[in-house]
């Protein structure tokens, strides 16, 4: 199936653009200016839709043909291109887009051809649908795990890292000892959420730079006691 | 190929000089008559790639900024055909380098700052006194033309310890190893310095990695100024001054290794790949071993691939990130277009060992890069090898030496269960090396810098 990869799912979306001659702005520049307004990072309106990997939006005027002899050909509208890669199931992440983002969706699509908007989200997931294409590529980076456990992966990471960072060299006894506090606290520490910069900073790594020779030394013969 | 025009290429491409001292005189262009003069009183005594039957006194290069050319009035036809990243000069691109924060341009020397300078004329010599012979001759010469003027100077030199000339730089390695061998370059090839070859063995690579105007390792002729004539023969070079932390270098090395039960030495090398006198960490991962340092057929002569954990060599050494040769697989075909060219001499002066050094003052590297693209090779290997770690799967890891860590870094020394070889995490990497500036300059053939000189070059 094309328009999934292990467990990823790649949506590929192409929506009409209204024409409208009497616009004042047209709904092509309108709608790129608007996106041009949009945050890029985790801030970004559909980083925080549950699944999200990654997603892009581009106002396609016409096509172009590069090769030789050279052709023209013309699209019979200019399109909203959206394509975002997520988690799970279509119909689901859909929903989710109705339901997280409605605000955001509908200030984008409604600068499209049939656009129902969000408040029927069975009207706008059948929209969707109707406007969808097949994904053949994807963006290679997510080794087909989910975000919430790439994101997880990384915060064991980084707190592991601390951990070491901070207990080598100690005595296997005492290395033990703060190895079990250790794993309680990861075990307990609220998971990161999607769009999250920063993996959470555990409490035990919170305020003092780590690996101080004194403290080490310290930790050392307190881990020996 | 047949055998390169040794001839017609500069010297300073086609040899590291071995000299111990040498000088970098940053000129100014006053306009592009005056300065057309200056180089046509250059061009016969620039060094050329020929064979020496005696060593030389001393050596002359010359390489141009892009402004440099402007001011020379090169044909518009010839300047808007060299690539992006030399047109824009190494400042614009700091993003890209990682050249940010402590690194930034602010921190930089004023005369990288202001972007004034056009030439770059590097003088290599036997002696100091021979190298302030040369460059008072060439200094009388410049001011009589009006050409130019020197609005700034770099000396360098081999570090001199105990007493003897070294190859050392200041954190105490012996430097210098391995440049990539080239089709067609006179050179005593060593065994593990051009690419990998299926069968284990070693091959030059392409011309046209080194150099314009020849087929590259992609089979096609690399991104070059037009007329061809302009092109061939030259190459781009990087120049960058490295300022070396040494007091920082030197109390976190000792610290660290107070945890790390392999010792100081063997920390030290594995933050680079070799100990410190030379010695690959792949060849010889328990001790130093001088007999392979002097050895050629082995000093360069190894690969990662039955290393893929980095229990020998860690996966983020300075010598494995910057050349990593096996080790992201596909027997080494996915670096051969990312090599460098390096010439480098150490400026400042050597702390002794048994002294903590300083982070202030004037010690570091000059370190240069020629290569044919410098976005595809030296632009790469900076921002994905040095500060960056993904193609190593070492996450956001920068290279432990050069990274431009911030005090935030963190590298992860692989280990096995042997008590001498434990797995370390060396946490809270400040900056050990630091931008003082630089520049791109293109560093033309002898017969495209006797066009320019001319201006001759086909305005098209």
């Amino acid at each position: 199936m094309a328009d999934r990869n292990g467990s990823v799912y790649g949506l590929t979306i192409l929506s009409p653009i209204l024409e409208d001659t009497k616009a004042q702005v047209c709904h092509s520049v309108a709608l790129r200016r608007h996106l041009a307004g949009l945050p890029r990072n985790e801030s970004g309106p559909f980083a925080k839709i549950e699944g999200t990997h990654m997603c892009r939006l581009v106002v396609m005027d016409d096509v172009f043909y590069p090769g030789f002899p050279s052709k023209v050909e013309h699209l019979k509208s200019s399109y909203l291109f959206f394509e975002a890669n997520f988690d799970g199931d279509r119909d689901l992440y859909l929903k989710r887009m109705a339901r997280t983002a409605p605000a955001h969706v509908d200030e984008i699509w409604r600068h499209c051809v049939g656009f129902p908007g969000t408040k029927d989200v069975a009207a706008f997931i059948a929209y969707m649908k109707k406007c969808q294409i097949t994904t053949t590529f994807y963006f290679a980076d997510v080794n087909d795990k989910s975000v919430t456990d790439t994101l997880r992966a990384l915060q064991v990471q980084a707190a592991l890292a601390a951990f070491i960072e901070r207990h080598q060299g100690r005595s296997p006894a005492g290395l033990k000892q703060s190895f079990a506090r250790f794993w309680e606290q990861l075990r307990s520490a609220p998971r990161p959420t999607p769009g999250a910069r920063e993996t959470t900073t555990l409490p035990c790594f919170a305020g003092e730079p780590p690996s101080r020779i004194a403290e080490v030394t310290e930790a050392v013969n307190e881990g020996g006691k | 190929m047949s055998q390169l025009n040794a001839s017609d290429i500069q010297g300073f491409v086609l040899r590291g000089y071995t000299f111990p001292v040498a000088r970098f005189l940053f000129l100014e262009i006053s306009e592009h008559a005056a300065g057309r003069k200056l180089i046509e009183s250059l061009v016969d005594e620039v060094t050329t790639g020929e064979r020496w039957d005696k060593k030389p006194d001393s050596t002359l290069n010359i390489a141009f900024t892009y402004q440099g050319l402007v001011r020379l009035k090169l044909p518009d036809a010839a300047l808007m055909s060299f690539p992006v990243e030399f047109f824009q000069g190494m400042k614009a691109r700091r993003e890209i380098l990682c050249d940010v924060e402590r690194n930034a341009p602010e921190h930089w020397d004023p005369i990288w700052r202001e972007g004034r300078v056009h030439i770059w004329l590097g003088v290599y010599a036997q002696s100091p006194a021979i190298l302030e012979d040369r460059c008072r001759n060439l200094q009388q010469r410049i001011t009589a033309t009006g050409g130019a003027a020197i609005v700034g100077t770099q000396d360098a030199a081999a570090l001199v310890i105990d007493g003897k000339v070294t190859s050392k730089e200041h954190f105490g390695y012996t430097d210098g190893f391995g440049n990539p061998d080239y089709q067609g370059v006179e050179r005593n090839s060593q065994p593990g310095q051009g690419k990998l070859m299926p069968d284990g063995s070693w091959a030059p690579l392409e011309t046209g990695e080194l150099l314009l105007g020849y087929p590259d390792e992609g089979g096609e002729l690399p991104v070059a100024p037009v007329p061809h004539v302009l092109a061939i023969n030259g190459t781009f070079m990087v120049y960058r001054k490295l300022h070396q932390n040494v007091a920082t270098f030197r109390r976190y090395l000792k610290e660290k290794s107070q945890l790390y039960s392999g010792g100081e030495e063997k920390l030290a090398a594995k933050f680079v790949g070799r100990w410190r006198d030379g010695t690959p960490l792949e060849l010889s991962p328990d001790r130093p071993d001088p007999a392979i340092v002097k050895d050629n057929q082995r000093n360069v002569n190894f690969t990662f691939g039955k290393d893929l954990a980095g229990t020998r060599c860690p996966i983020g050494a300075h010598v494995r990130r910057t050349n990593p040769r096996d080790a992201f697989g596909f027997n080494g075909n996915l670096v051969n277009r990312r090599r460098i060219t390096r010439r480098g001499l150490p400026y400042g002066t050597f702390t002794p060992w048994d002294q903590p050094g300083a982070d202030d003052g004037e010690h570091g590297v000059v370190f240069m890069v020629l290569n044919a693209s410098i976005f595809r090779q030296f632009e790469f290997v900076q921002q994905q090898w040095v500060e960056y770690g993904n193609d190593a799967r070492q996450g956001n890891d920068k290279d432990l030496l050069l990274g431009n860590h911030g005090g935030r870094g963190k590298v992860m020394i692989q280990g096995t269960e042997d008590p001498n070889n434990p797995p370390f995490l060396c946490g809270g990497l400040p900056n050990f090396v630091e931008l003082r500036g630089g520049d791109y300059f293109f560093m033309p053939g002898i017969t495209a810098l006797r066009l320019i000189a001319a201006g001759g070059i086909d305005p098209r």
